[in-house]
């Protein structure tokens, strides 16, 4: 749709907003950096969430689209070249504005700034840069900055946008080559994988750089992340992590997200999902990848060729310590941290407490509690001083179905049977046969 | 002098100081660790057969007790028995005194003490780290929900309602992300009030709930007013330079005309030529954009509310809408 009228800056915020929300990463971590008391903004490593939408979301930085005009036309994007929606840009003066202001009142922790493809890559990469030049050394802004890198822009301006930034990242889009052909037949695997890598590449020259130099600028300092669509096209749970964590291995990724698939578009190609977006399916990947990130645990440990998506009813842990009981139960006052670790209910945090107190005595199930166990799930595989809290048998069955009362109740979707009471009404019975009909039941 | 059995009470004041001092005056007392307590000001129970002594806050009591525990215990438990100190919590006074009672007593090898906050199976060295653990929580959640609005003169005022004593706590990290701008932050809880004036030290303005309303209808009153303010940085020695910065500011004050204020915050927005932005519509772009953010498709509201439970809204710009769509 042309428009010829001018619009104010609410109406563009709410368009440009509206059409960057199914960016997933809203993270401010990664970066300590103080304030250098010249301008406005610190960052600080855990980030800061400062306000959660209605769908229970972080919004912890101004998220934009600099346009949602678009050249490409993926499919399962709302922004594509083909919808006839409403379009507008931002000036960059007009970003920074928002972002200052917002930033002033502690609204939020920095700017997310995302794009259409305007023209081609390479202007949109330009303007993104002008953006953030204007808010680096005009307004003085030190707050977190995330911004994407297009692909196919020159590698150039990515390097010089990636001085400017705190954490930059290219989209995956979908898991595999093929899907990406597929749905968004303007991006190539290559086009999205050359930035990525030039991002890692530069990144370790900085770090030896500011080895030698401390005071050298510094290269995308919260590291790069991506994200991919979850549900969209066929592949299973095992091939998703799998990419996941190859690229945690081979391009440093901080983090990679997984977005369940929202339908925006009426497409031929796309899934219909009457179920809405697959949401318990985005949640269990995100706990196999938390335990990728800190747990030690690797992709084929959780998943197989075999058993290539994970069990809806129980999280990717438990199932996982249900599968390989013969390691338990662990003695909590002996076991070494990466044991702990593997338990059900315990977790980073809870593990470093014990090996800490574990130096001053013995500990028992209530100072387990206090440090942070999730006992109702670890009850199952763990000793204090050779005890067990209860008599409990370590037998697959006998966990499964207890952890399965407290754990998490099972998804809607999956409940194929229901308690038989005294009132039913035959409808369980299923089809009534035709003889009771005939008998005028 | 005292019997023997007969316990004795300290009664402190409800601040870090206060309790240093406490500690201070029990251990000085010689009366022995088990026949003295500690208790911070407040309505409580009376004990019976006890001694209530109320306990005078002397600031460098509280400094030596505070560099004891950092050259015995280490930083990380002086960081965590602060916290502790700042809950809004009766007992922490006295779990204080127990576990300091064993750290710093003569016997403790300083490797042991230094790691005796770790011990959660101690009663006392657990409640601390508990107490610590919440405070340092809500001083965390509002990092992020702390909300300004820009009132006259371009001074950022903002109000909370936070359960423990957490000014302290976030005055470090909003004067180092707001170097240029005069803020406040007042805790209706407590009646305290973050003060920070562009490129000054901060300080708690102790019972400004008293004097702050009038000091928000009359700014120019602010340079008179130098006998409620108390200073408070985690470290009684800054405490002492921010009293003397406290002048600073005044005078700092009464220099800076707003006009100037304006120009190094906005180098830019003159530059620019652009038009200011009225406070008004700067809250309503801010509530848009929360609404326009959220996918309907995922909507999952006690998702939200886990998160951002419901007490910290009041205060919130974004706050008001969300509330009456629940």
């Amino acid at each position: 749709m042309e428009i010829t009228q001018e619009m104010d800056l609410y109406q563009k915020l709410m368009i440009l907003s509206d059409a960057a929300k199914y960016d997933v990463a809203c993270t401010s971590s990664g970066v300590d950096r103080a304030g250098s008391g010249r301008g406005m903004g610190n960052c600080i490593a855990p980030g800061i969430c400062h306000s959660f939408s209605t769908d229970g979301r972080c919004i912890s930085l101004l998220k934009i689209l600099f346009t949602n005009e678009c050249v490409f036309d993926c499919r399962y994007c709302l922004n594509r070249s083909s919808n006839d929606i409403l379009r507008a840009s931002f000036t960059p003066d007009e970003v920074c504005r928002l972002t200052i202001e917002f930033y002033r009142r502690n609204y939020i922790e920095g700017l997310f700034l995302s794009s259409g493809i305007l023209k081609n890559p390479n202007y949109t990469m330009e303007l993104l840069y002008q953006t953030l030049y204007q808010l680096r050394s005009q307004y003085h802004f030190e707050g977190y900055i995330h911004v994407k890198a297009i692909p196919g822009a020159s590698q150039e301006l990515i390097e010089k946008t990636g001085f400017l930034a705190d954490r930059m990242s290219v989209n995956l889009e979908l898991p595999t080559a093929e899907s990406l052909r597929r749905l968004a037949p303007h991006k190539t695997r290559k086009k999205i994988l050359a930035p990525m890598r030039q991002v890692q590449i530069r990144r370790k020259e900085n770090k030896e750089e500011l080895v030698l130099y401390r005071n050298a600028p510094r290269f995308v300092p919260g590291g790069q992340s991506t994200q991919m669509i979850v549900g969209a096209t066929p592949e299973s749970d095992f091939q998703i992590l799998s990419v996941a964590e190859s690229l945690y291995r081979k391009f440093d990724l901080k983090r990679v997200f997984f977005s369940a698939f929202v339908q925006v578009n009426q497409d031929a190609l796309l899934p219909a999902l009457p179920g809405g977006p697959p949401l318990l399916r985005e949640h269990r990947l995100y706990q196999a990848d938390w335990l990728l990130r800190f747990y030690g645990f690797t992709a084929g440990e959780l998943l197989s060729e075999s058993r290539p998506n994970f069990n809806a009813a129980l999280d990717p842990k438990c199932d996982w310590a249900l599968s390989h009981l013969e390691r338990f139960p662990v003695e909590v006052n002996q076991a070494d941290y990466y044991t702990l670790l593997r338990v059900p209910g315990i977790g980073p945090k809870s593990a470093r407490r014990i090996v800490q107190a574990r130096r001053h005595g013995t500990l028992d199930f209530p100072a387990l509690k206090k440090a942070g166990v999730v006992l109702k799930r670890a009850v199952y595989f763990i000793t204090c001083n050779g005890r067990q809290m209860y008599p409990l048998r370590i037998e697959e069955d006998f966990i499964l179905r207890n952890l399965l009362q407290v754990c998490e109740r099972r998804p809607a979707e999956t409940v194929t049977y229901r308690q038989l009471s005294l009132f039913d009404d035959g409808q369980m019975l299923g089809e009534v046969p035709e003889k009771l009909k005939l008998a005028g039941m | 002098m005292q019997g023997e059995t007969k316990m004795v009470i300290y009664v402190c004041e409800d601040c870090v100081d206060g309790i240093f001092t406490g500690v201070y005056n029990a251990w000085a007392s010689r009366l022995g660790h088990a026949n003295v307590a500690l208790r911070v000001e407040g309505p409580t129970d009376l004990e019976l057969f006890a001694e209530y002594r109320s306990v005078e806050t002397d600031a460098q009591k509280a400094q030596k007790v505070a560099d004891t525990i950092r050259r015995r215990m280490g930083e990380t438990s002086y960081e965590m028995i602060y916290r502790a100190a700042l809950a809004n919590a009766p007992e922490k006074a006295d779990c204080i005194y127990r576990v300091l009672a064993v750290g710093l007593s003569r016997h403790t090898d300083s490797r042991i003490a230094r790691h005796l906050i770790e011990g959660l199976q101690d009663t006392n060295a657990c409640r601390i780290f508990e107490l610590s653990r919440k405070v340092q929580n809500e001083a965390h959640r509002y990092e992020g929900f702390v909300r300004f609005r820009e009132i006259e003169g371009g001074v950022l005022f903002s109000e909370i309602e936070a359960e423990n004593q957490i000014l302290p706590l976030i005055g470090e990290h909003f004067s180092d992300r707001f170097p240029n701008e005069h803020f406040l932050i007042f805790d209706h809880c407590s009646g305290d009030c973050l003060v920070h004036a562009a490129r000054q030290q901060w300080f708690i303005w102790r019972g400004a709930g008293k004097e702050l309303p009038e000091y928000l209808e009359d700014r120019s009153g602010f340079s008179g007013r130098g006998a409620g303010r108390e200073s408070c940085g985690k470290d009684p020695e800054k405490a002492r330079r921010v009293e003397e910065s406290a002048d600073g500011i005044r005078k700092n004050e009464e220099q800076l005309s707003s006009e100037r204020i304006e120009k190094i915050k906005y180098p830019a927005y003159s530059a620019a030529g652009l038009p200011p932005v009225s406070e008004e519509e700067i809250q309503r772009l801010w509530r848009g954009f929360c609404g326009s953010i959220s996918i309907r498709e995922r909507e999952n509201l006690n998702l939200q509310r886990q998160f951002w439970p419901l007490k910290f809204r009041k205060w919130m710009t974004e706050g008001s809408g969300q509330e009456s769509r629940l």
